[in-house]
């Protein structure tokens, strides 16, 4: 209590209604910022932890409406000023950070002038004392050649980078609060780490109040002081980071920090003949250039991948966003041809096969998506979602057999047979990736390929697919070729690991070898980005 | 950037080829070169020689597409199809089935068609983007709404009834201008002003509504929150954002017209009587001249290839994200 | 009476019939009957859709065509049967003989005597020149005096009726339909005023000719109301003749790429450099010549002007599917790269498989929207066509067959100004219903507006 008048923001009682209907999205949110601190607003998507921020800076869309409530910063009441007040508040004295920097950076005007903007709405900096400042900011928030990037445009720019630049932007007119709303969400894991960093320097350097808005509670291990989980709307646990990570209160708390890796514990290795073999396997698109579109190079986007996946086993293929993992994947299941190298499958090599000869194969190697939305099609029932694969694989079943094979597998993946007449859009994402196990399943497959089957879900229903996952390894002995560039959910799931960087396998080993003694600088930059609870 | 357009260029020819064929196929199913001798020698002069002497002297005595007589390349090249192609690329057009030298007639017509199409484009454009700003800035209200019903309604109005309500009210009625008419010299514009506002006026309905619905969408992309978040107010948003980037669309998808304007426009010119290149293709219609046709065909297709190339340069010019390869 | 099959006939029943199919088969699936729900409850939906239907409905009766059975000649004592050389439809037996009561020449809406001047004889037998009384219009007042009045009570007696019959066909709808949460309110509105004004009209075009007369002397409102059978053909005729071309080879672009990616774009890179208008021009006049040379082919005038009117949708339709099959294409690129069409292929399911259950289904919502969209240009296209002189046959009643005639009248002196103002009546209020319905279409199935509106 004794730090009371350092607090910088408070948001009282905040409500936020549907104006249409009356339905109340905020329940009455209140916090407070203090200077010099990081206060972490944690929940999955559709707790209302944007709406927050965005009803505090009073930018909500017409279609929400604040009900009742106070937002002060000092002793600023920011719902009594006038609209055009409220404009000299914003960016001043809050700023905001956003998730996607590629997409909240004006893709028409040059980085430097978007800074420049801030700047020239909220002092009276002019001509190249302009320039200069937007270059010293750019400096201070550690953008390398800062006097050329800063007539660079954001796609020139690599997404830290842009974050970079986000963040120079919202420091531009020192504010004395900053909102940063899902700030590394959309970054690789090793430059979320550095971003974060930068964050947390800052808010000491220049004693900013910092609200930080996500869902990964492995950023918030790292970087919050005090903690506030948020659950349909309201505020539902609040405290310090180390108090709520050691002795969390709420059931749902807990379970948000399970989800959270345990490196002290794995899966054995268990040594087996192997299923599935990748060859020195390459995988290369073709680059076009000049008057005849000839084709002068090649992108190596799978450069050389030898791999063993046993049976009953699941290999992790770890990397970051264009490391070729999901390409691999693809080629597995001979939807993308091969440049080089050989693919058995149960010793059977199967990379040249044509259409006919590969359709026994369909039967063993199958493959779950990323997305779940975009991996069901909107106009069939989750029924004939699940048969096509029995129909056109020619399992030899009729339609009763076929019927009741749709209910057993909805019930094996805890869904249930009523499911098998609705359709996708009235599922949520984590049941329709149940449904997407139960359509793999159906055919019965030997491996499945998981390309990010998780990453497009929230914490706490990924724990739930991924025990799926194991469960259904040990009943039915399959194997998973599981494709992530999440580290976190690798101690639990996997027996091997593969890391990948820029088409090549740089190290692969047991998942205890990698993840307690890894030897490639890659991994262990990778590693160590990492959030753990007891660091 | 320039083997592109090389590149592009490279590929109008096979274009124009298929345009070529299909015009000329369109016309000989039902069109043999003695029907064609018949129709322009007269039903009196008709014999047997006098057919065979106009196909050699107008080049129709060989066989249409394959010269099944010659043998290499020539089964290709000495054919009706290949010859009357060639010189279509050369530019020559040859006489049109009145004698005229279609070459000079285009070439006389082009002018007096752009001074209408021309500013016809360019008032519109400005005229659409400043509606459709002002009904951004009232999005939401009452106003927008009746705003985009009122666009719908003139929409649907025909444009022979903007140009008849056109020349009715302003020139019969009130007689600021004349009704029609155009001399090269001397006070053009009095004849001019019209067909362009009736030009500009038939175009705001749909032109409005669709600007309108490109800044709504650019409204809604996430730099416009950052620029709230900046603090920065609605009106500097909407020129300093939204305006920028919506322009990239609007130009692109305006500039593939650009070339065409050349060609004028069918209606405007041949209401106002404006000896242009819209009212030259009407005339041809309606006297079933082939030969024109054929050669407006040609000159409309190559301007649309030449606007489309236009259209990936400005691509490049107003999105610096676009690059050519 | 003998009926009479038109090809245009045929083909709009087989369409109503087809597009009856489609919808239904449309509702079966949960979210499109959602989507179709969104649009049906709002008040501009439902306006839009009834007025709609009445242009296609009476678009239908003016297809059921027959020919009359001739009375025998007096005298002439046969069992065969002559029939009248004229062709009817069934709406011109619900006008009552509207289209059968010709004047001179022009006469005002709601005049009593003719537009221009003719030699006459008076009762003395002196010659005089004066304007002539119509033959059909206010024959039996006594006194043209008594007009204003005489108008007032038909009116009041037809709108009387009209209000009865609107009854009548609303009380079946609102006990079925009163529970619904549609707005269908608005739909009876629309559809009380329309059968009043079809009473009214009716009613009182025995007596005078509401929109007066043309150059011919028929009357106008009746030569606007046979517009409406060309308008709606044309503008369903030719998207319908698009559409499959469009669709097929769109998709298997999209989806095929490769050689036959290469060979439809460049079909339709071809197709679209060619102005439009000058394709279509050729076109109809080929078709012309074609008319001309082969004159046996039709037996009645009707005929040949119907054979006309199917060219000009065919050529509207073949010449006009490349922006669909652009569209097309790009989705199904799009989709292709879904994970469900992904999972598909993971699966071995065939091509034809995919491409009739993943990739079809979900491009119908460009078809519908480009449906509606390219409906209403049609309509706005046939007067533009007609003007030039490639459109309808002159023959076939038709808005642009009225304007272009119309013109040359406005520069008269009095400006004769019904002609076109009825084809511009007609014309325009049903462009704008199927623009205003096309917009809350393409709002609640376009994925991209449809995604705004939820994020708001």
């Amino acid at each position: 209590m004794s730090e009371v008048t350092n607090v910088r923001m408070r948001i009282n009682d905040l409500r936020v209604a549907l104006a249409e209907t009356g339905v109340e999205i905020l329940k009455g949110v209140s916090l407070e910022l203090q200077e010099g601190k990081i206060f972490a607003l944690v929940g999955e998507s559709g707790s209302g932890k944007s709406v927050t921020s965005m009803a505090a800076m009073r930018l909500l869309p017409d279609a929400l409406e604040i009900t009742s409530g106070a937002v002060s910063v000092g002793d600023q009441d920011l719902f009594e000023l006038s609209e055009s007040n409220m404009q000299t508040v914003r960016g001043r004295r809050v700023a905001m950070i956003f998730q996607n920097a590629m997409t909240a950076l004006n893709p028409v005007q040059t980085v430097g002038q978007q800074v420049a903007e801030t700047l020239r709405l909220h002092t009276d900096l002019r001509g190249s004392a302009l320039r200069n400042r937007v270059v010293q900011l750019f400096n201070e928030v550690g953008i390398p050649d800062s006097e050329q990037r800063f007539d660079f445009y954001p796609h020139e720019l690599s997404g830290g980078q842009q974050q970079r630049v986000m963040i120079a932007m919202a420091l531009a007119c020192e504010p004395e609060v900053l909102i940063a709303d899902e700030p590394t969400t959309a970054l690789d894991v090793t430059i979320q780490e550095q971003v974060l960093k930068l964050i947390r320097e800052l808010t000491e350097s220049r004693k900013l109040a910092v609200l930080l808005i996500t869902h990964d509670m492995g950023v918030v291990r790292n970087t919050a002081d005090e903690v506030a989980v948020m659950y349909r709307g309201e505020i539902i646990e609040r405290a310090g980071v180390d108090d709520f990570f050691h002795n969390p209160k709420e059931e749902y708390s807990r379970r948000l920090i399970d989800a959270l890796p345990d490196l002290s514990h794995f899966q054995s290795a268990a040594v087996e003949e192997p299923l599935l073999q990748l060859d020195d396997v390459k995988i290369h698109f073709p680059i076009r250039k000049g008057v005849l579109q000839r084709v002068v190079d090649h992108t190596r986007a799978v450069d050389g991948v030898s791999l063993a996946i046993g049976r009953a086993e699941t290999y992790a293929l770890v990397g970051e966003s264009g490391s070729g993992k999901s390409t691999l994947g693809r080629a597995i299941l001979n939807l993308e041809s091969i440049a080089g190298g050989r693919v058995s499958f149960n010793g059977k090599e199967i990379q040249d096969l044509g259409r006919k000869e590969m359709l026994p194969y369909r039967k063993q190697i199958q493959v779950i998506f990323q997305n779940p939305f975009s991996s069901m099609n909107p106009r069939l029932s989750v029924g004939e979602i699940i048969t096509e694969g029995m129909i056109s694989l020619g399992l030899g079943l009729n339609k009763e057999e076929r019927d009741k094979r749709i209910d057993e597998l909805l019930t094996r993946v805890q869904l249930g047979p009523e499911f098998a007449s609705r359709y996708p859009h009235e599922f949520s994402g984590g049941q329709l990736q149940r449904i997407a196990i139960a359509r793999a399943l159906a055919v019965e497959p030997e491996l499945i390929i998981c390309d990010e089957p998780t990453s497009a879900l929230d914490v706490s229903i990924r724990a739930e697919v991924l025990d799926l996952l194991q469960e259904l390894q040990r009943d039915f002995g399959v194997s998973y070729l599981f494709i992530t560039h999440d580290l976190s959910i690798v101690p639990s799931l996997a027996h091997h690991v593969g890391v990948m960087q820029l088409g090549k396998l740089v190290e692969q080993g047991t998942a205890e070898q990698i993840l307690t003694r890894p030897e490639h600088p890659y991994t262990q930059a990778l590693l160590k980005s990492v959030p753990r609870i007891d660091p | 950037m320039l083997a592109y357009i090389i590149r592009r260029l490279f590929y109008a020819i096979p274009i124009l080829i298929g345009v070529n064929l299909l015009t000329f196929t369109l016309f000989f199913v039902v069109n043999s070169p003695d029907d064609m001798a018949v129709s322009q020698l007269g039903e009196k002069y008709v014999t047997p020689e006098a057919i065979e002497k106009w196909k050699v002297k107008n080049g129709y005595d060989k066989p249409l597409f394959v010269n099944d007589e010659a043998s290499g390349i020539d089964a290709i090249t000495d054919t009706i199809f290949f010859n009357k192609s060639l010189r279509l690329f050369a530019f020559d057009f040859g006489r049109s089935e009145s004698g005229r030298d279609i070459t000079t007639d285009v070439s006389n017509r082009m002018w007096p068609s752009l001074a209408v199409a021309l500013p016809t484009f360019a008032v519109g454009i400005g005229v659409n983007i400043c509606v459709a700003l002002m009904v951004v800035m009232f999005h939401g209200t009452k106003l927008d709404r009746w705003a985009v019903f009122v666009f719908v309604s003139l929409m649907s109005i025909s444009y022979l009834f903007y140009i008849i309500g056109g020349q009715y009210l302003i020139a019969k009625t009130w007689k600021l201008v004349p009704v029609s008419g155009f001399h090269p010299d001397g006070q053009v514009w009095r004849f001019l002003i019209l067909p362009v506002m009736v030009g500009v006026v038939a175009g705001i309905g749909s032109g409005a509504r669709w600007y309108r619905t490109l800044f709504l969408e650019e409204a809604n992309q996430d730099y416009v929150r950052t620029a709230r978040a900046k603090g920065a107010s609605e009106i500097s948003i909407l020129f300093n954002h939204i305006l920028p980037n919506a322009l990239i669309p609007i130009l692109t998808g305006v500039v593939v017209l650009v070339p065409a304007l050349f060609m004028g426009s069918l209606l405007i010119e041949s209401f106002f009587g404006i000896p242009g290149l819209g009212s030259y293709m009407l005339d041809a219609i309606k006297s079933q001249d082939f030969a024109i046709v054929r050669s407006m065909v040609f000159i409309g297709s190559i301007l649309y290839i030449v606007g489309l190339i236009l259209t990936d340069i400005s691509y490049t010019w107003a999105d610096p994200r676009v690059r050519l390869s | 009476m003998k009926p009479v099959l038109l090809w245009s006939d045929a083909l709009i029943f087989m369409l109503v019939v087809a597009l009856i199919l489609f919808f239904y088969k449309l509702r079966q699936d949960p979210q499109t009957r959602e989507r179709w729900g969104e649009v049906f409850s709002s008040r501009l939906g439902m306006v839009a859709f009834t007025v709609i239907l009445t242009y296609v409905g009476v678009a239908l009766l003016d297809s059921m065509h027959f020919r009359k059975a001739l009375e025998n000649p007096e005298g002439l004592q046969t069992d065969e049967i002559f029939y009248d050389n004229k062709v009817t439809s069934a709406l011109d037996v619900m006008l009552q003989g509207m289209g059968d009561r010709f004047e001179r020449t022009y006469s005002a809406p709601f005049a009593l005597i003719s537009f221009e001047k003719k030699n006459m004889k008076d009762d003395e037998g002196n010659s005089i020149r004066d304007y002539p009384e119509l033959e059909h219009a206010g024959t039996h007042l006594s006194d043209a005096s008594q007009q204003l009045a005489d108008v007032m009570a038909k009116t009041l007696v037809a709108v009387m009726w009209g209000l009865l019959f609107s009854l009548l066909a609303i009380f079946p709808q609102w006990l079925l339909l009163r529970s619904s949460p549609n707005p269908w309110y608005a739909s009876w509105g629309v559809q009380a005023v329309v059968i009043c004004f079809f009473t009214w009209l009716i009613c009182i075009s025995h007596h005078y000719h509401v929109l007066g007369t043309d150059r011919g002397g028929a009357d106008v409102a009746y030569q606007s109301l046979k517009g409406i059978r060309t308008g709606v053909l044309l503008g369903t005729l030719s998207t319908l003749i698009m559409l499959p071309i469009a669709v097929t080879l769109g998709v298997s672009a999209g989806y095929f790429k490769g050689w036959i990616d290469d060979l439809v774009q460049y079909l339709y890179t071809t197709l679209s450099s060619i102005p439009s208008i000058l394709l279509i021009a050729a076109s109809v006049l080929l078709f012309q010549v074609y008319i001309d040379l082969n004159p046996d082919f039709f037996s009645i005038g009707m005929e040949k002007a119907d054979a006309r009117f199917i060219a000009l949708c065919f050529i509207l339709g073949v010449t006009s599917w490349s922006t669909l099959c652009r569209l097309i294409r790009a989705e199904t690129l799009k989709i292709s790269q879904l994970g469900y069409v992904q999972a598909a292929h993971a699966f071995g399911v065939s091509h034809t498989r995919i491409l009739t259950r993943h990739i079809l289904p979900n491009v119908v919502h460009i078809i519908l929207i480009t449906f509606v969209l390219d409906f209403s240009a049609l309509v706005l296209a046939e007067a533009v066509l007609s003007y030039i002189g490639v459109g309808i046959d002159p023959s076939m009643g038709s808005w642009g067959n009225m304007i272009n005639g119309a013109r040359s009248e406005l520069s008269r002196e009095p400006a004769i100004w019904w002609t076109l103002t009825g084809a511009f009546f007609f014309m325009f209020i049903l462009v704008l219903a199927a623009n205003l319905f096309s917009d809350l279409v393409r709002d609640a199935f376009d994925p991209r507006t449809a995604s705004r509106r939820s994020e708001s």
